[in-house]
Protein backbone atom coordinates (compact mmCIF):
# COMPACT_ATOMS: atom_id res chain seq x y z
CA UNK A 1 0.00 0.00 0.00
CA UNK A 2 1.22 3.45 -0.87
CA UNK A 3 2.42 5.33 2.18
CA UNK A 4 0.84 8.79 2.40
CA UNK A 5 3.00 11.84 2.91
CA UNK A 6 2.76 12.77 6.56
CA UNK A 7 4.79 15.99 6.54
CA UNK A 8 4.03 18.93 4.26
CA UNK A 9 5.99 22.21 4.36
CA UNK A 10 7.54 21.34 7.72
CA UNK A 11 4.15 20.84 9.36
CA UNK A 12 2.06 17.78 10.06
CA UNK A 13 -1.05 16.96 8.06
CA UNK A 14 -3.42 18.61 10.52
CA UNK A 15 -1.21 21.71 10.63
CA UNK A 16 0.35 20.99 14.00
CA UNK A 17 3.98 21.40 14.96
CA UNK A 18 5.94 18.31 15.88
CA UNK A 19 5.67 19.07 19.56
CA UNK A 20 2.08 20.25 19.61
CA UNK A 21 -0.75 18.35 21.28
CA UNK A 22 -4.25 18.19 19.94
CA UNK A 23 -6.79 20.21 21.99
CA UNK A 24 -7.49 18.39 25.25
CA UNK A 25 -10.60 18.76 27.37
CA UNK A 26 -11.54 16.71 30.44
CA UNK A 27 -14.66 16.80 32.63
CA UNK A 28 -14.72 14.92 35.94
CA UNK A 29 -17.65 13.28 37.67
CA UNK A 30 -20.23 13.13 34.91
CA UNK A 31 -21.64 9.66 35.59
CA UNK A 32 -23.58 9.95 38.83
CA UNK A 33 -24.05 6.22 39.43
CA UNK A 34 -20.32 5.52 39.26
CA UNK A 35 -17.95 5.92 42.20
CA UNK A 36 -15.86 8.10 39.93
CA UNK A 37 -15.96 9.09 36.28
CA UNK A 38 -14.47 11.31 33.62
CA UNK A 39 -15.15 12.35 30.04
CA UNK A 40 -12.26 13.26 27.78
CA UNK A 41 -11.95 14.84 24.37
CA UNK A 42 -8.49 14.77 22.87
CA UNK A 43 -8.58 15.96 19.30
CA UNK A 44 -11.16 13.69 17.70
CA UNK A 45 -10.89 11.07 20.43
CA UNK A 46 -13.89 10.92 22.73
CA UNK A 47 -13.54 8.72 25.78
CA UNK A 48 -15.72 7.92 28.80
CA UNK A 49 -14.09 6.39 31.86
CA UNK A 50 -15.92 5.12 34.94
CA UNK A 51 -14.72 3.52 38.16
CA UNK A 52 -16.85 1.30 40.40
CA UNK A 53 -15.93 -0.18 43.74
CA UNK A 54 -14.39 -1.41 45.89
CA UNK A 55 -17.05 -4.11 45.93
CA UNK A 56 -17.48 -7.81 46.54
CA UNK A 57 -15.41 -9.96 44.16
CA UNK A 58 -17.34 -12.03 41.62
CA UNK A 59 -16.60 -14.86 40.97
CA UNK A 60 -15.59 -15.39 44.56
CA UNK A 61 -12.50 -17.53 43.95
CA UNK A 62 -10.68 -14.58 42.36
CA UNK A 63 -10.65 -12.70 45.66
CA UNK A 64 -7.28 -11.97 47.24
CA UNK A 65 -7.47 -11.89 51.05
CA UNK A 66 -4.52 -9.48 51.21
CA UNK A 67 -5.50 -6.85 48.68
CA UNK A 68 -8.07 -5.65 46.19
CA UNK A 69 -8.02 -6.85 42.61
CA UNK A 70 -8.39 -4.54 39.63
CA UNK A 71 -10.54 -5.36 36.63
CA UNK A 72 -10.25 -3.23 33.56
CA UNK A 73 -12.35 -3.19 30.44
CA UNK A 74 -11.26 -1.16 27.44
CA UNK A 75 -13.84 -1.22 24.68
CA UNK A 76 -14.53 0.63 21.50
CA UNK A 77 -18.11 1.52 20.69
CA UNK A 78 -19.39 0.02 17.42
CA UNK A 79 -19.71 3.50 15.97
CA UNK A 80 -16.35 4.72 17.21
CA UNK A 81 -13.86 4.10 14.51
CA UNK A 82 -12.75 5.53 11.25
CA UNK A 83 -12.43 2.73 8.71
CA UNK A 84 -10.61 -0.20 10.24
CA UNK A 85 -8.75 1.30 13.13
CA UNK A 86 -9.82 -1.14 15.79
CA UNK A 87 -13.21 -2.76 15.66
CA UNK A 88 -15.86 -3.01 18.33
CA UNK A 89 -16.32 -6.08 20.47
CA UNK A 90 -13.92 -8.20 22.47
CA UNK A 91 -10.93 -8.92 20.29
CA UNK A 92 -7.19 -9.42 20.60
CA UNK A 93 -6.45 -5.71 20.57
CA UNK A 94 -9.04 -4.76 23.21
CA UNK A 95 -7.92 -7.60 25.47
CA UNK A 96 -4.30 -6.47 25.26
CA UNK A 97 -5.12 -2.84 25.99
CA UNK A 98 -7.33 -3.85 28.92
CA UNK A 99 -4.43 -5.82 30.35
CA UNK A 100 -1.79 -3.12 30.04
CA UNK A 101 -4.19 -0.50 31.41
CA UNK A 102 -4.98 -2.71 34.36
CA UNK A 103 -1.28 -3.02 35.14
CA UNK A 104 -0.87 0.75 35.08
CA UNK A 105 -3.50 1.14 37.78
CA UNK A 106 -2.46 -1.87 39.85
CA UNK A 107 0.76 0.01 40.47
CA UNK A 108 -1.00 3.16 41.66
CA UNK A 109 -4.09 2.15 43.63
CA UNK A 110 -3.47 1.38 47.31
CA UNK A 111 -4.84 -2.11 46.94
CA UNK A 112 -3.76 -3.27 50.39
CA UNK A 113 -6.38 -1.00 51.97
CA UNK A 114 -9.27 -3.05 50.59
CA UNK A 115 -8.64 -6.76 51.08
CA UNK A 116 -10.89 -9.21 49.20
CA UNK A 117 -12.62 -6.62 47.06
CA UNK A 118 -12.52 -5.65 43.44
CA UNK A 119 -12.22 -2.30 41.70
CA UNK A 120 -13.65 -2.02 38.20
CA UNK A 121 -12.33 0.42 35.63
CA UNK A 122 -14.31 0.87 32.44
CA UNK A 123 -12.94 2.74 29.46
CA UNK A 124 -15.30 3.26 26.57
CA UNK A 125 -14.03 4.78 23.34
CA UNK A 126 -16.91 6.70 21.77
CA UNK A 127 -14.91 8.11 18.88
CA UNK A 128 -11.41 7.11 17.95
CA UNK A 129 -8.66 8.95 16.12
CA UNK A 130 -5.38 7.41 17.20
CA UNK A 131 -3.84 7.17 20.64
CA UNK A 132 -6.97 5.83 22.34
CA UNK A 133 -5.13 3.73 24.92
CA UNK A 134 -3.29 6.86 26.07
CA UNK A 135 -6.51 8.84 26.09
CA UNK A 136 -8.16 6.03 28.07
CA UNK A 137 -5.46 5.97 30.74
CA UNK A 138 -5.47 9.77 31.04
CA UNK A 139 -9.26 9.74 31.51
CA UNK A 140 -9.27 6.78 33.91
CA UNK A 141 -6.68 8.55 36.07
CA UNK A 142 -9.07 11.45 36.52
CA UNK A 143 -11.99 9.07 37.14
CA UNK A 144 -10.03 7.35 39.91
CA UNK A 145 -9.11 10.63 41.58
CA UNK A 146 -12.78 11.59 41.37
CA UNK A 147 -13.83 8.31 43.01
CA UNK A 148 -11.98 8.77 46.29
CA UNK A 149 -10.22 5.42 46.01
CA UNK A 150 -6.75 6.14 47.44
CA UNK A 151 -4.09 6.29 44.71
CA UNK A 152 -0.42 7.20 44.87
CA UNK A 153 -0.58 9.43 41.83
CA UNK A 154 -2.70 10.44 38.83
CA UNK A 155 -1.07 8.97 35.71
CA UNK A 156 -1.11 10.50 32.26
CA UNK A 157 -0.34 8.87 28.93
CA UNK A 158 0.52 10.05 25.46
CA UNK A 159 1.52 8.37 22.19
CA UNK A 160 4.00 9.65 19.66
CA UNK A 161 7.01 8.45 17.73
CA UNK A 162 8.96 8.88 14.55
CA UNK A 163 7.81 10.11 11.15
CA UNK A 164 10.63 9.78 8.61
CA UNK A 165 13.58 11.28 10.46
CA UNK A 166 11.47 13.56 12.67
CA UNK A 167 10.10 12.89 16.11
CA UNK A 168 6.51 13.89 16.82
CA UNK A 169 4.10 13.69 19.74
CA UNK A 170 0.41 12.85 20.03
CA UNK A 171 -0.18 10.91 16.82
CA UNK A 172 -3.56 10.98 15.16
CA UNK A 173 -4.92 7.97 13.33
CA UNK A 174 -3.15 8.40 10.02
CA UNK A 175 0.20 9.13 11.66
CA UNK A 176 -0.33 6.16 13.95
CA UNK A 177 -0.86 3.84 10.96
CA UNK A 178 1.97 5.01 8.71
CA UNK A 179 4.65 6.25 11.11
CA UNK A 180 8.08 4.61 11.39
CA UNK A 181 7.77 4.16 15.13
CA UNK A 182 4.81 4.53 17.46
CA UNK A 183 5.37 4.64 21.22
CA UNK A 184 2.54 4.97 23.75
CA UNK A 185 3.89 5.80 27.18
CA UNK A 186 2.17 6.22 30.56
CA UNK A 187 3.93 8.10 33.33
CA UNK A 188 3.26 8.80 36.97
CA UNK A 189 4.55 12.38 37.19
CA UNK A 190 5.01 12.68 40.95
CA UNK A 191 6.53 9.25 41.45
CA UNK A 192 8.59 9.78 38.29
CA UNK A 193 7.92 6.27 37.03
CA UNK A 194 7.06 4.83 33.65
CA UNK A 195 4.01 2.60 33.97
CA UNK A 196 3.45 1.61 30.37
CA UNK A 197 5.75 1.58 27.39
CA UNK A 198 4.98 -0.10 24.11
CA UNK A 199 6.57 0.29 20.71
CA UNK A 200 5.74 -0.43 17.10
CA UNK A 201 8.52 0.07 14.56
CA UNK A 202 12.14 1.02 15.01
CA UNK A 203 14.00 3.81 16.72
CA UNK A 204 17.61 4.39 17.74
CA UNK A 205 18.67 4.77 21.37
CA UNK A 206 19.50 8.42 20.86
CA UNK A 207 16.12 9.11 19.24
CA UNK A 208 14.37 7.38 22.09
CA UNK A 209 15.98 9.57 24.71
CA UNK A 210 15.06 12.64 22.66
CA UNK A 211 11.50 11.28 22.52
CA UNK A 212 11.41 10.94 26.31
CA UNK A 213 12.52 14.57 26.67
CA UNK A 214 9.75 15.58 24.31
CA UNK A 215 7.18 13.68 26.39
CA UNK A 216 8.41 15.47 29.47
CA UNK A 217 8.00 18.87 27.83
CA UNK A 218 4.39 18.25 26.75
CA UNK A 219 3.43 16.49 29.99
CA UNK A 220 2.68 19.78 31.75
CA UNK A 221 -0.24 20.49 29.44
CA UNK A 222 -1.80 17.07 30.01
CA UNK A 223 -1.34 17.24 33.78
CA UNK A 224 -2.85 20.69 33.99
CA UNK A 225 -5.88 19.56 31.95
CA UNK A 226 -6.38 16.72 34.44
CA UNK A 227 -5.98 19.07 37.42
CA UNK A 228 -8.40 21.62 36.01
CA UNK A 229 -11.00 18.91 35.44
CA UNK A 230 -10.90 17.93 39.11
CA UNK A 231 -10.75 21.48 40.48
CA UNK A 232 -13.56 22.61 38.20
CA UNK A 233 -15.88 20.14 39.91
CA UNK A 234 -15.50 21.97 43.21
CA UNK A 235 -15.76 25.41 41.66
CA UNK A 236 -19.13 24.63 40.11
CA UNK A 237 -20.54 23.42 43.40
CA UNK A 238 -19.07 26.23 45.47
CA UNK B 1 -3.75 29.33 53.28
CA UNK B 2 -6.32 26.67 52.44
CA UNK B 3 -5.99 24.88 49.13
CA UNK B 4 -7.34 21.86 47.28
CA UNK B 5 -4.75 19.14 46.80
CA UNK B 6 -4.97 16.27 44.34
CA UNK B 7 -3.79 12.67 44.70
CA UNK B 8 -0.06 12.30 44.28
CA UNK B 9 0.84 15.87 45.16
CA UNK B 10 3.04 16.62 48.12
CA UNK B 11 1.12 18.15 51.00
CA UNK B 12 4.11 19.07 53.12
CA UNK B 13 7.56 17.89 54.04
CA UNK B 14 7.16 16.34 57.42
CA UNK B 15 4.69 13.78 58.63
CA UNK B 16 0.97 14.34 59.07
CA UNK B 17 -1.21 11.40 59.91
CA UNK B 18 -4.65 11.71 58.39
CA UNK B 19 -7.07 9.69 56.27
CA UNK B 20 -6.35 10.04 52.57
CA UNK B 21 -2.62 10.58 52.87
CA UNK B 22 0.51 8.48 52.56
CA UNK B 23 4.07 8.99 53.71
CA UNK B 24 7.14 8.53 51.58
CA UNK B 25 10.68 9.73 52.27
CA UNK B 26 9.56 11.72 55.32
CA UNK B 27 7.07 13.74 53.31
CA UNK B 28 3.29 13.50 53.29
CA UNK B 29 1.42 13.07 50.01
CA UNK B 30 -2.30 13.10 49.29
CA UNK B 31 -3.93 9.91 48.04
CA UNK B 32 -7.39 11.43 47.54
CA UNK B 33 -8.70 14.88 46.63
CA UNK B 34 -8.76 16.97 49.79
CA UNK B 35 -8.27 20.34 51.44
CA UNK B 36 -5.05 21.20 53.25
CA UNK B 37 -4.97 23.94 55.86
CA UNK B 38 -1.35 25.07 56.06
CA UNK B 39 -1.66 26.95 59.37
CA UNK B 40 -3.45 24.21 61.26
CA UNK B 41 -1.51 21.51 59.37
CA UNK B 42 -4.76 19.70 58.87
CA UNK B 43 -5.87 17.60 55.89
CA UNK B 44 -9.56 16.99 55.17
CA UNK B 45 -10.41 14.47 52.45
CA UNK B 46 -13.15 15.59 50.05
CA UNK B 47 -13.55 12.20 48.40
CA UNK B 48 -13.11 8.88 50.07
CA UNK B 49 -14.59 5.68 51.32
CA UNK B 50 -15.59 4.36 54.71
CA UNK B 51 -13.05 2.28 56.59
CA UNK B 52 -14.89 0.32 59.31
CA UNK B 53 -13.54 1.15 62.77
CA UNK B 54 -14.51 -0.18 66.15
CA UNK B 55 -17.23 1.93 67.73
CA UNK B 56 -18.59 3.46 64.50
CA UNK B 57 -22.37 3.96 64.55
CA UNK B 58 -23.80 2.77 61.24
CA UNK B 59 -27.19 2.47 59.55
CA UNK B 60 -28.03 -0.51 57.36
CA UNK B 61 -30.67 -2.89 56.06
CA UNK B 62 -31.07 -6.56 56.96
CA UNK B 63 -30.54 -8.59 53.79
CA UNK B 64 -30.97 -12.17 54.97
CA UNK B 65 -31.11 -14.25 58.06
CA UNK B 66 -28.70 -17.13 58.33
CA UNK B 67 -28.61 -19.79 61.02
CA UNK B 68 -26.28 -17.95 63.33
CA UNK B 69 -26.24 -14.41 61.97
CA UNK B 70 -28.11 -11.63 60.22
CA UNK B 71 -26.46 -10.20 57.12
CA UNK B 72 -26.62 -6.41 56.87
CA UNK B 73 -26.15 -4.24 53.79
CA UNK B 74 -24.01 -1.26 54.80
CA UNK B 75 -23.59 0.44 51.41
CA UNK B 76 -19.93 -0.58 51.48
CA UNK B 77 -17.81 -3.33 49.89
CA UNK B 78 -18.09 -5.27 53.12
CA UNK B 79 -21.16 -6.96 54.55
CA UNK B 80 -22.23 -6.41 58.10
CA UNK B 81 -23.20 -9.35 60.30
CA UNK B 82 -25.05 -9.53 63.59
CA UNK B 83 -24.41 -12.72 65.54
CA UNK B 84 -27.71 -14.01 66.86
CA UNK B 85 -25.84 -15.73 69.68
CA UNK B 86 -25.11 -12.43 71.38
CA UNK B 87 -28.02 -10.27 70.31
CA UNK B 88 -31.53 -11.14 71.28
CA UNK B 89 -33.53 -8.69 69.22
CA UNK B 90 -35.78 -10.28 66.60
CA UNK B 91 -35.14 -8.87 63.20
CA UNK B 92 -36.68 -9.54 59.80
CA UNK B 93 -35.46 -9.28 56.26
CA UNK B 94 -35.76 -5.67 55.12
CA UNK B 95 -35.62 -4.12 58.56
CA UNK B 96 -33.61 -0.93 58.88
CA UNK B 97 -31.25 -0.94 61.84
CA UNK B 98 -28.78 1.29 63.60
CA UNK B 99 -25.82 -0.56 65.12
CA UNK B 100 -22.26 -0.21 66.41
CA UNK B 101 -19.20 -1.78 64.81
CA UNK B 102 -17.60 -4.25 67.18
CA UNK B 103 -14.96 -5.70 64.91
CA UNK B 104 -13.75 -5.73 61.34
CA UNK B 105 -12.38 -9.16 60.64
CA UNK B 106 -12.06 -12.11 58.32
CA UNK B 107 -14.96 -14.50 58.53
CA UNK B 108 -15.89 -17.33 56.21
CA UNK B 109 -13.19 -16.33 53.68
CA UNK B 110 -14.41 -12.75 53.44
CA UNK B 111 -13.90 -9.53 55.35
CA UNK B 112 -16.99 -8.68 57.38
CA UNK B 113 -18.06 -5.95 59.74
CA UNK B 114 -19.28 -7.49 62.98
CA UNK B 115 -22.05 -5.34 64.44
CA UNK B 116 -23.42 -5.19 67.92
CA UNK B 117 -26.30 -3.56 69.80
CA UNK B 118 -28.69 -3.33 66.82
CA UNK B 119 -31.65 -1.03 67.20
CA UNK B 120 -34.53 -1.43 64.81
CA UNK B 121 -35.70 1.77 63.14
CA UNK B 122 -39.39 1.74 62.25
CA UNK B 123 -40.52 3.25 58.95
CA UNK B 124 -38.68 6.17 57.48
CA UNK B 125 -36.54 6.41 54.36
CA UNK B 126 -32.85 5.87 53.65
CA UNK B 127 -30.52 8.22 51.83
CA UNK B 128 -26.94 7.47 50.82
CA UNK B 129 -24.28 10.17 50.92
CA UNK B 130 -20.51 10.09 50.55
CA UNK B 131 -18.96 8.85 53.81
CA UNK B 132 -16.39 11.68 53.80
CA UNK B 133 -19.21 14.23 54.02
CA UNK B 134 -20.73 12.72 57.16
CA UNK B 135 -18.77 14.93 59.63
CA UNK B 136 -19.96 18.01 57.72
CA UNK B 137 -23.60 16.86 57.81
CA UNK B 138 -23.37 16.38 61.56
CA UNK B 139 -21.43 19.62 62.07
CA UNK B 140 -19.25 20.75 64.95
CA UNK B 141 -20.98 19.65 68.15
CA UNK B 142 -24.02 18.51 66.14
CA UNK B 143 -24.83 22.10 65.11
CA UNK B 144 -25.69 21.29 61.51
CA UNK B 145 -27.87 18.27 62.18
CA UNK B 146 -29.68 19.96 65.09
CA UNK B 147 -30.46 22.89 62.86
CA UNK B 148 -31.99 20.65 60.20
CA UNK B 149 -33.95 18.65 62.78
CA UNK B 150 -35.40 21.81 64.30
CA UNK B 151 -36.39 23.38 61.00
CA UNK B 152 -37.93 20.29 59.44
CA UNK B 153 -39.20 18.41 62.53
CA UNK B 154 -37.66 15.33 61.00
CA UNK B 155 -35.87 12.64 62.99
CA UNK B 156 -32.50 12.01 61.38
CA UNK B 157 -29.87 9.39 62.12
CA UNK B 158 -26.59 9.67 60.24
CA UNK B 159 -24.51 6.49 59.98
CA UNK B 160 -20.76 6.86 59.57
CA UNK B 161 -21.01 4.53 56.58
CA UNK B 162 -22.84 7.28 54.70
CA UNK B 163 -26.39 5.99 55.11
CA UNK B 164 -28.86 8.46 56.53
CA UNK B 165 -32.26 7.53 58.00
CA UNK B 166 -35.04 10.11 57.94
CA UNK B 167 -38.53 9.96 59.37
CA UNK B 168 -41.43 12.32 59.86
CA UNK B 169 -41.63 16.08 59.31
CA UNK B 170 -40.59 17.65 56.05
CA UNK B 171 -38.46 14.85 54.62
CA UNK B 172 -38.08 16.50 51.22
CA UNK B 173 -36.58 19.65 52.71
CA UNK B 174 -34.27 17.68 55.00
CA UNK B 175 -33.10 15.57 52.04
CA UNK B 176 -32.47 18.68 50.02
CA UNK B 177 -30.46 20.23 52.86
CA UNK B 178 -28.34 17.11 53.30
CA UNK B 179 -27.72 16.83 49.55
CA UNK B 180 -26.66 20.50 49.47
CA UNK B 181 -24.21 19.91 52.30
CA UNK B 182 -22.81 16.90 50.47
CA UNK B 183 -22.21 18.94 47.33
CA UNK B 184 -20.77 21.99 49.09
CA UNK B 185 -18.87 20.36 51.94
CA UNK B 186 -15.70 22.26 51.02
CA UNK B 187 -17.34 25.69 51.20
CA UNK B 188 -16.85 27.72 54.38
CA UNK B 189 -19.79 29.28 56.22
CA UNK B 190 -22.04 26.41 55.22
CA UNK B 191 -24.01 26.35 58.47
CA UNK B 192 -25.35 29.87 57.81
CA UNK B 193 -26.06 29.06 54.20
CA UNK B 194 -28.12 26.03 55.17
CA UNK B 195 -29.87 28.10 57.85
CA UNK B 196 -30.97 30.62 55.23
CA UNK B 197 -32.08 27.88 52.91
CA UNK B 198 -34.15 26.19 55.62
CA UNK B 199 -35.76 29.46 56.67
CA UNK B 200 -36.65 30.40 53.12
CA UNK B 201 -38.11 27.06 52.11
CA UNK B 202 -39.49 26.01 55.47
CA UNK B 203 -42.53 28.28 55.27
Amino acid sequence: MQKPELIKDGKRLDGRDFEELRPLKIVAGIIKNATGSAYLEWGNNKVLAAVYGPKEVLPKHLADPEKAIVKCRYAMAPFSSLEEHGRAGPNRRATEISKVTKEVFENLIMLEKFPSTEIDIFIEILQSDGGTRSAGITAAGVALADSGIPIRDIPFAVAGGKIGDKLAIDFNKIEDNYSDADIPIAISPNLDRVLLLQMDGKMTKEEFSRYLDMVERVSKQIISAQKNALLEKYKVNG
Amino acid sequence: MVEIVLPGSKITSGIIKADGTYIENDSTYASVVGIFDEEKRHFIPLEGLWYPKEGDRVVGTIVTRRISAYVVDLNSPYKGIIMTKFEHSRLEEGDIIEATVREFKEFDDAMVVVLTRPKRLFGGVLLNIKPTKVPRVIGKGNTMIDQITQATKCSIIVGLNGTVWLKGGDINLATEAIKTIELQAHVSGLTDKIKNMLEKKGK
